[in-house]
């Protein structure tokens, strides 16, 4: 072979590895998982198609867990405490219900686009307004995380512990569960700690619910208890904002891109959200049913926190049922502040353009990482600083959620009907429909808000305008 | 400077080619390029600055609300 020759395969050499993808450890790991949904799916046959499913489930069943977080737990504890079932119990089905529409078109845009929610926003409508979603996003995140911890820190006081160890195992907890370094292993850890959420069914139970009564107030929507007023009203926000929050978008779309669903799996995507809805309610549901009792024997609930639920409920329910309770509460903060601050890092990573995956080993992924715990560390803190009005931050977060949601549904609903990005996968007009309506729920609601704050006899009048329509229908 | 072994190499390539197997081009990290930025029509603008300012509205009656509240 002569010079000429040799230095030509040389550079035909240099040419084809210029051209080879760069394969990074996430896209092995990301890699190594998709090969078992390719195996499960080349088999065919019934076990199969249940194999695909465990494969496949997660983001959905995490996010929907996930949201039945601490302030969550405690309204629906409020709900049944203050206003019994009749009203309630359809109202938070068919908010679980507007949950799956919304988080429906997440995992749909993670499919098509492989790309999170952040990044989405900053690509297609530019800096201006991709800022401001993050700031609604970081805002919102870092106040719930905030609750998260309080949640934390008053379930474990029932047992007696002191808030620095209550705060200081959650937040080891979190750093376990980020140290896998591996999406697949965070995912079954976080998901098999998120099922301790229906623990609120058994509770339930233990309080002899009159299921006559459940099943009236299932199959016949009774009106609001007392008409349309200001606690309704809240109570109202704070159970929708327990259900639809912005941080779930921007989580289950960068979780469905990091776990590697395709165009293929949206079936599956779309189970894993209708399932994840569907546990999460039941245990919505079961807690709502759990503090019934306190409406019943009109015990005064209103100022109740998570560790007084427990001990309210203690004579009803005994001493194991109490502990329950507050375990539950407990389980609800942990998992909250895992997936919350993951989704902060997501959307950190996607607009700073740096490396953002749970399959990223610590030297790779060392700003995701630092986020996720920093928030985290951050948000813990402060619920131990003594003297802090931490029972109104638990108030405000899901009233927040709502009212921040309206404008991360505009973003969402654009994005999933951009046609460029999304091709024929864009939402069929009845989807369109469906998150046109909650979008305008939502605005209602915090308008209605706003007014009962701002401008309290012009609500109460139209408030009781409003009782005496529903009354005479 | 970290000398690659055979073993290294033939894991490599392994690993390569399960990742170009199993995962769309468009998967890969690396590859992602970002999209375009789409041009927004009037009305478009129009309901992002409407729900901006609605937030911002919220925000501040959000706060009346707390500040009120504390002087209670």
């Amino acid at each position: 072979m002569n010079a000429i020759t040799k230095m030509e395969s040389m550079l035909h050499g240099m040419d084809a590895r210029a051209r080879q993808p760069v394969i990074t450890h996430e896209d092995v790991d990301r890699a190594h998982d998709r090969a078992l949904v390719s195996a499960a799916r080349a088999r065919g046959g019934k076990f199969s198609r249940l194999r695909l499913l465990w494969l496949l489930v997660g983001p959905g069943i995490l996010v929907m867990l996930g949201e039945n977080d601490g302030p969550s737990m405690i309204s629906y504890a409020a709900t049944g405490a203050q206003f019994g079932i009749g009203f309630f119990l359809p109202f938070i089905v068919l908010t679980f219900v507007m949950a799956i529409v919304v988080q429906e078109m997440t995992v749909r845009l993670a499919a098509v686009t492989q790309r999170g929610h952040a990044e989405l926003i900053f690509d297609r409508f530019g800096p201006f307004w991709g800022w401001f979603a993050m700031i609604d996003l970081g805002l919102g995140n870092f106040l719930t995380l905030i609750a998260e911890f309080i949640a934390v820190r008053a379930g474990l006081g029932f047992f007696g512990v002191p808030p620095w160890a209550a705060v200081l195992s959650a937040l080891t907890i979190l750093y376990l569960a980020l140290m896998t370094h591996r999406y697949w292993t965070w995912e079954r850890l976080t998901l098999a700690a998120a099922l301790f959420n229906l623990v609120f069914i058994p509770i339930a139970l233990l309080t002899h619910p009159d299921w006559r009564s459940v099943g009236h107030a299932l199959a016949g929507w009774k009106p609001l208890p007392g008409g349309l007023n200001k606690d309704v009203l809240l109570i109202l926000l704070a159970n929708i904002g327990a259900t639809v929050t912005p941080w779930m978008l921007f989580f289950q779309q960068s979780a469905t891109v990091d776990k590697g669903l395709t165009t293929r799996d949206i079936r599956y995507g779309r189970f894993d959200t209708i399932l994840g809805a569907t546990l999460a309610s039941l245990a919505a549901l079961g807690m709502v049913l759990a503090t019934t009792p306190l409406f019943v024997h009109q015990m005064s609930a209103t100022h109740l926190q998570a560790g007084e639920f427990a001990q309210a409920l203690q004579p009803i329910i005994g001493r194991f049922g109490a502990a329950l309770f507050a375990l539950g509460i407990v389980e609800a903060g942990i998992v909250a502040a895992i997936t919350i601050s993951t989704s902060s890092a997501y959307a950190f990573g996607e607009v700073s353009r740096r490396p953002h995956s749970l399959n990223l080993p610590f030297a790779e992924g060392k700003a995701f990482y630092s986020v996720v715990f920093l928030c985290a560390a951050a948000a813990a803190a402060i619920v131990v600083i003594p003297g802090l009005p931490l029972v109104k931050v638990v108030m405000i977060v899901n009233v927040i959620a709502v009212l921040a949601m309206p404008p991360a549904l505009v973003f969402l609903f654009m994005l999933v009907n951009d046609k460029e990005i999304m091709g024929s996968f864009v939402s069929p007009r009845w989807a369109n429909l469906l998150a046109t309506t909650v979008v305008v729920v939502l605005v209602t609601a915090g308008v209605l808000f706003g007014l009962s704050v701002i401008a309290p006899a012009a609500f109460d009048r139209f408030a009781s305008q409003v009782t005496r329509t529903l009354s005479a229908l | 400077m970290i000398e690659e072994t055979n073993t290294d190499r033939r894991t490599g390539s392994l690993e390569q080619e399960l990742v170009l197997s199993s995962l769309e081009s468009g998967q890969l990290a690396e590859a992602k390029k970002p999209f375009p930025r789409r041009t927004l029509g009037a009305s478009q603008t129009l309901v992002l600055w409407f729900m901006r300012i609605y937030v911002l509205f919220m925000m501040a009656v959000v706060i009346y609300q707390i500040w009120s509240g504390a002087g209670n």
